[in-house]
C-alpha cells in the first residue's frame, strides 16, 4: 500500500473541499446551528403552565384555591373566564393547558364536612405534557386539602404519613439539555460523516475523475483511505467544536473522561463511514445518494433512543436497535457526560459499536469495485 | 403563461423523476417509513418504570407498601435490593430508573402517628420520562398516604373525614392521552416537508451543475412556466403522500379525524405550495446539489420537527425561539392539523392560520420568480 | 479487406484477439482483433457510437471485456489489468481534470498517484509545464483556463510517468484547427522518441496522421492498414478521394 498516493488524495480532497466556499457553510455552520437549534428548542422542561380559572364561588375558599396555585410558580392564571362557553373556547383554540372549575357551592360543601368538586379540564392534545400538568394539579389539590383540613380538624392532624424525600441523580434539575445536547453531538457527526463521504465518492464519479484515477495503479483500498482520512479529521474536529460548545455554552457537565470520548467517536464513525461508502456503491447520481442518506438516517435517528426511548417500543424494534451503531454511541455520551462513567460500565456499548463498525466498513470496502461497470 | 410550455417542462420533469428511479422510490418510502416508525415504534407515554426497592425495615407495612408499588400499571418492580449501594449499580447501567429505600424503623414511625421520611431515587437523565415519572411516584405515594389517613382515623375510631376538594378530571382531544393521537397528524406535515422542500430543493440546483440551465435561460420560457413546469409532479407526489398517511393512520392505528377531509385537503395542499416553493427558492440560491440539501434539512426539515409545536411545546422555549416559530410554515400547518384530528374546529376558528400559510406562499413565489428573472430566465 | 498477423510479436503494444463487449442484449464491440506495434501513431475511427470508446475503455482497465483476449504494454488484459496502468497514460473525451484545483496541484496530485519518486518531482514538474506550456497559469483555477489549455493540461497528466502507451480517446474535441494542428504535431514528436499513441477519433481528416488506422462501425471493424492502403482499396477509381469517401464507400457496401 502506497502511503504517498495516499497521502496525495488526502491532500486534493482537503484542497477541493475548501475551495469550494459554498462548502463551508456545510462543515462550519450548519452543525453549530444544529446544535444551537436543538440545544434550546428540545425541552421537555416544563416551566410555564397556564391555567383558566373559572370562579364560580368567590369565596374564601375558592380564593385559597387561587393562591395556592399560583404559589406553586409554575402555574399562572392566565385567564378567568366568566362561564362554561369562554372556559371551553380558551381550550379549543389552546390557548390555556389546563381549566379549573369551582362551583358556587364550594364553601358550603366544605364547611359542611363534605367533599366539593373542582372540575380539571385537561388539553390532551401533547398527551405527554398533559400527563405531567394533571399530576402537579393534583399535587396542588392535595396541598390545598392538607391546608383546610389543618383548619376544619386542628387537633387531628399529627399521623403516621410518608415523607417522599425525592432525589434526581444525573440530572438534578431535570434540564432537558442535559439529556439532548451530548446526543446532538452525536447525530452531527453522523450525518456530516455519513453524507460527505458518499457525496465526495459520487462527485468524482459523475465529473468523470473517478474514471482517470481507475486508470491509474491506484489500489481500491487507497482510493477509500485516501477518501475517508479527509472525513474522519473534519468529523473529529467538529466533534471538538460541538463538545465545546457544550461545554461552555450549554453549560453540560462533563462528567466522565473525554478520552474516552474521542475513542467512542472514532468507533462510531468507523460505521457511519462504512455506510456512506456503501451508499457511494449503490448510487448512480447525488440526488440519489442524498435521498439513500436521509433513509438511512431517520431510522438510525428515531430508533437511537435520541428522543423517543427505547423502552417503549414493541420488542422486536427494540431487537432491531441493537444494529444501530447510535444507540451505542448515546448511552456512552451520556454516560461520560452525565454519569461519569467509565470502561468498566460501558465496556459492552464499545465491544459492539467496534463489531459493528468493522462489519460495515469492511462489507463496503468488499462491494467497491475499481470498474466503472 | 403559456400550458403547453408548461406542460413540456413538466414531462421533462416526470421522465427525470421516472428515470431516477431510486429518487422517486424513496420519495413514497420515506413517508411510510416515518408512518411506520411514529405508529409503532416512537411513543412519549410513560409506563412500565422499571423499579427497584431497598426495604430496610422488613414489617407487613412495608411489605404492604411494596405490594401496592407492584400492583400499580406504572412501575415494574424489577428487583428487591438488600443494601443501598446496589441501587448504585443498577441505575448506572441503566437497569433500573427509579428506586425506592425504605428507612428502618419506618413502620414504628408511622403507627406512632409521626412522619416518616423515604427515600426516592430518580433517573433525571430523560426530561421527558423523569418528569412524568415523578410526578407518578408523587401521586402514588399521596394515595398510599390516604390509606394511612384512613388506617389512622380507624385505629383512633374517628368518623371518615371527607377531604374537602377532590378532582374530577377530564381530558379533552386526546382522551385516551395516546401519544400517537397528536403524533401522527404532526408527521404529516414534517412528510409534506420532505417530499414537497426536500426533493425540489435538488432539481434546479442539478439543472445549474449539469449546465442544463444556461440552455433553459435561453429558451422563451418564462420564470412562472419554468417553476410551474418543475413543481406540479412534486405536487401530486406530495399529495399522494399526505393520502397514504392519513389512511395508514387511520387503518393501522385508528388515529382519526373530527372534522372534515376536504378542509384537510385544502389545507395540505395550501401547506405543500409553500414546501415546494421553499424548496425550489433554497435551489435555486445555492446553486449546489449538496448545499441545497443541508439547506433543506436545516431550513424545512428540522424546523417542521423542532420549531412547529409538533413534541416540543413552543411555550416552554425562550423568547426568541418562540418568535421563530411564528415564520415556520409548519406552525400554522400543525395547529389546523391539530384542530381537524383532535379539537374538531372548523374553517371560521382556523381561517388565520390559512392565511399566513397563503401569504406565505405567495411571498415565496414572487422570491423565486424574481431571482430566475435576475438570473437571465 | 486484409487481417493483420494474429501471432502477437515483441514490437506489439497492443494486440486483441476477437475481443467483445456486450451490455445484456446489445453488443458494442462485436470480436474485433488488431494490433499496434510500439512507437506507433495508431488511429481508431468511427462515428459517435461505433464502439471506439468502449475499447479503449476496455484497453486501459476501465471497463471487463465479456470475451477475447487481449494483452497491452506486455500485461494480459483480463488478469493483469492493474500492472498494465503504470504503463500507459490515458486521457479521456472530457478531459477529466479537478477543476478547483490549480494545474500545479492537478500534476502534483498524478504524480504521486503514480509513484513518481519525490525527488524527480520538482524537474518532472517543470518538464511538463514548459511542454504543456502552461509555467504561467500555474496557480490559476483549472476551472479558469480555455478548454484548448485544459486539453494540454490532461495530456500533460497522462505523460508525467512516462508510460509506454498513450491512450486518447477523442482528444481534439470541442478545440479550435489551429490547436489540433500543434497537438498532432506534438504526438509525432512522442512517437518519435518511442511512445505509442492509441487515438480515437471521428475526425476522418485527422487520420491521416496516423501511420495505421482501424475503421469500426456498429461494433465492427470494417477496415484496417495504413490510411493511403484503405483508400486505396475502396476508392480505386477516385482520384484525390480522402478518408471520408473511402468511408462512406465502405458503409454503402456493407448495407448491401
Amino acid at each position: 500500500m502506497s502511503w504517498l498516493r495516499i497521502r496525495e488524495l488526502v491532500r486534493k480532497e482537503f484542497i477541493a473541499l475548501f475551495r469550494d466556499r459554498r462548502n463551508r457553510p456545510i462543515i462550519i455552520i450548519a452543525p453549530i446551528i444544529q446544535l444551537l437549534v436543538f440545544g434550546y428548542v428540545v425541552n421537555y422542561d416544563i416551566n410555564y403552565i397556564r391555567v383558566a380559572l373559572m370562579d364560580q364561588a368567590h369565596t374564601r375558599e375558592s380564593r385559597m384555591l387561587a393562591d395556592t396555585i399560583t404559589g406553586n410558580r409554575i402555574f399562572h392564571i392566565t385567564d378567568r373566564p366568566r362561564d362554561q362557553r369562554e372556559l371551553e373556547q380558551l381550550l379549543l383554540l389552546g390557548k390555556v393547558d389546563l381549566g379549573v372549575k369551582v362551583g358556587p357551592d364550594m364553601s358550603r360543601r366544605i364547611r359542611q364536612g363534605e367533599t366539593a368538586a373542582v372540575q380539571i379540564l385537561a388539553d390532551g392534545s401533547m398527551s405527554n405534557m398533559a400527563a405531567v400538568r394533571i399530576t402537579y394539579i393534583v399535587l396542588v389539590l392535595d396541598e390545598l386539602n392538607r391546608n383546610l383540613i389543618r383548619e376544619l380538624y386542628p387537633q387531628h392532624m399529627d399521623y403516621g404519613r410518608i415523607d417522599a424525600r425525592l432525589r434526581t441523580w444525573y440530572n438534578p434539575n431535570i434540564y432537558s439539555r442535559y439529556f439532548f445536547v451530548p446526543g446532538i453531538v452525536a447525530f452531527v457527526i453522523m450525518l456530516i460523516s455519513l453524507l460527505l463521504t458518499s457525496i465526495a465518492i459520487i462527485k468524482e464519479r459523475e465529473s468523470g475523475t473517478m474514471e482517470q484515477l481507475i486508470v491509474t495503479p491506484l489500489k481500491p483500498i487507497e482510493l477509500i483511505i485516501g477518501k475517508t482520512i479527509p472525513y474522519i479529521i473534519i468529523s473529529l474536529v467538529q466533534l471538538v467544536v460541538v463538545t465545546s460548545m457544550a461545554i461552555y455554552w450549554f453549560e453540560i457537565p462533563l462528567a466522565g473522561s473525554v478520552s474516552l470520548l474521542a475513542l467512542a467517536s472514532c468507533l462510531f464513525l468507523l460505521s457511519t463511514l462504512g455506510v456512506g461508502l456503501f451508499i457511494s456503491t449503490i448510487s448512480a447520481t447525488q440526488q440519489q445518494a442524498m435521498m439513500t442518506t436521509f433513509f438511512f438516517i431517520l431510522p438510525f435517528f428515531m430508533l437511537s433512543g435520541f428522543i423517543f426511548p427505547i423502552a417503549n417500543m414493541p420488542v422486536a424494534i427494540q431487537w432491531l436497535t441493537y444494529l444501530n451503531p447510535l444507540r451505542y454511541f448515546l448511552v456512552i455520551i451520556r454516560g461520560i457526560f452525565l454519569k461519569g462513567v467509565g470502561l468498566n460500565v460501558l465496556w459492552p456499548q464499545y465491544a459492539a459499536m467496534t463489531i459493528i463498525g468493522i462489519a460495515v466498513f469492511a462489507g463496503a470496502v468488499g462491494r467497491f469495485r475499481k470498474r466503472l461497470d | 403563461m403559456n400550458p403547453r410550455k408548461i406542460e413540456a417542462m413538466m414531462r421533462k420533469e416526470i421522465y427525470h423523476l421516472i428515470r431516477d428511479f431510486r429518487s422517486l422510490y424513496l420519495a413514497f418510502a420515506i413517508p411510510l417509513l416515518l408512518i411506520l416508525l411514529f405508529g409503532y415504534a416512537l411513543s412519549l407515554d410513560v409506563d412500565n418504570i422499571e423499579t427497584v426497592v431497598v426495604d430496610h425495615d422488613r414489617t407487613d407495612l412495608s411489605r404492604d407498601f411494596i405490594r401496592h408499588l407492584d400492583a400499580s400499571p406504572y412501575f415494574h418492580l424489577k428487583a428487591y435490593l438488600s443494601k443501598a449501594d446496589a441501587v448504585t449499580e443498577y441505575l448506572d447501567h441503566d437497569r433500573a430508573t427509579l428506586a425506592l429505600v425504605i428507612p428502618p424503623g419506618w413502620t414504628k414511625a408511622i403507627r406512632s402517628d409521626r412522619e416518616s421520611p423515604m427515600q426516592v431515587i430518580l433517573d433525571g437523565s430523560d426530561p421527558n420520562f423523569a418528569n412524568i415519572t415523578r410526578g407518578y411516584v408523587n401521586a402514588f405515594i399521596e394515595q398510599y398516604n390516604r390509606r394511612l389517613l384512613l388506617a389512622y382515623l380507624n385505629r383512633h375510631g374517628l368518623q371518615e373525614i371527607h377531604p374537602p376538594v377532590e378532582g374530577r378530571i377530564r381530558v379533552w382531544f386526546n382522551e385516551d392521552l395516546e401519544s400517537r393521537n397528536f403524533i401522527i397528524p404532526g408527521i404529516i406535515a414534517i412528510i409534506i416537508m420532505i417530499a414537497g422542500a426536500m426533493l425540489t430543493s435538488l432539481v434546479i440546483a442539478r439543472e445549474y451543475e449539469n449546465g442544463t440551465m444556461e440552455t433553459l435561460k435561453s429558451l422563451p420560457l418564462s420564470a412562472g412556466e419554468f417553476l410551474m413546469g418543475k413543481a406540479i409532479p412534486y405536487f401530486f407526489i406530495g399529495l399522494i403522500d399526505v393520502l397514504i398517511a392519513v389512511l395508514m393512520g387511520q387503518v393501522l392505528f385508528g388515529v382519526v379525524m373530527k372534522a372534515s377531509f376536504w378542509l384537510m385537503i385544502l389545507a395540505s395542499s395550501l401547506y405543500l405550495f409553500v414546501a415546494l416553493t421553499l424548496g425550489l427558492l433554497i435551489s435555486n440560491i445555492t446553486k449546489s446539489q449538496l448545499v441545497a440539501n443541508q439547506g433543506a434539512i436545516l431550513l424545512t426539515f428540522l424546523p417542521s420537527l423542532l420549531l412547529s409545536n409538533f413534541v416540543f411545546p413552543v411555550a416552554n422555549m425562550p423568547k426568541i425561539l418562540q418568535l421563530i416559530t411564528r415564520i415556520v410554515p409548519a406552525t400554522y400547518y400543525i395547529e389546523i392539523l391539530g384542530g381537524i384530528y383532535l379539537r374538531n374546529l372548523d374553517f371560521d376558528q382556523l381561517w388565520l392560520s390559512f392565511a399566513v400559510l397563503t401569504l406565505m406562499f405567495m411571498v415565496l413565489a414572487a422570491l423565486n420568480v424574481l431571482m430566475l428573472k435576475r438570473g437571465g430566465l | 479487406m486484409k487481417s493483420s498477423p494474429m501471432i502477437p510479436s515483441n514490437d506489439d503494444a497492443i494486440s486483441v484477439v476477437a475481443l467483445e463487449k456486450r451490455f445484456g442484449d446489445f453488443v458494442a464491440v462485436d470480436r474485433i482483433s488488431f494490433t499496434v506495434k510500439r512507437g506507433e501513431i495508431f488511429g481508431f475511427l468511427g462515428s459517435n457510437g461505433s464502439g471506439k470508446s468502449t475499447t479503449i475503455r476496455m484497453l486501459c482497465g476501465i471497463i471487463t471485456p465479456t470475451s477475447g483476449s487481449g494483452s497491452v504494454a506486455g500485461h494480459d488484459i483480463f488478469r493483469e489489468s492493474e500492472q498494465i496502468k503504470q504503463s500507459i497514460g490515458y486521457m479521456s473525451q472530457k478531459f477529466s481534470l479537478y477543476e478547483d484545483l490549480t494545474p500545479f496541484e492537478n500534476i502534483r496530485f498524478y504524480l504521486g498517484i503514480y509513484s513518481v519518486p519525490q525527488e524527480h518531482w520538482r524537474e518532472r514538474m517543470e518538464w511538463i509545464l514548459d511542454m504543456t506550456q502552461l509555467q504561467n497559469v500555474r496557480r490559476r483555477l483549472t476551472r479558469d483556463l480555455p478548454p484548448g489549455w485544459r486539453q494540454r493540461l490532461a495530456l500533460g497528466c497522462a505523460l508525467l510517468h512516462r508510460p509506454e502507451i498513450l491512450f486518447l480517446d477523442e482528444p481534439t474535441s470541442g478545440v479550435d484547427p489551429i490547436t489540433r494542428r500543434h497537438f498532432w504535431e506534438f504526438i509525432a514528436k512522442l512517437a518519435a522518441e518511442g511512445i505509442t499513441a492509441f487515438v480515437t477519433t471521428h475526425y476522418m481528416d485527422e487520420a491521416t496522421n496516423c501511420r495505421r488506422i482501424v475503421m469500426i462501425n456498429e461494433g465492427r471493424i470494417v477496415a484496417q492498414g495504413s490510411p493511403e492502403a484503405i483508400i486505396a482499396e475502396a476508392c480505386p477509381e477516385v482520384p484525390g478521394a480522402d478518408l471520408n469517401d473511402a468511408f462512406i464507400r465502405l458503409m454503402a457496401r456493407r448495407a448491401q
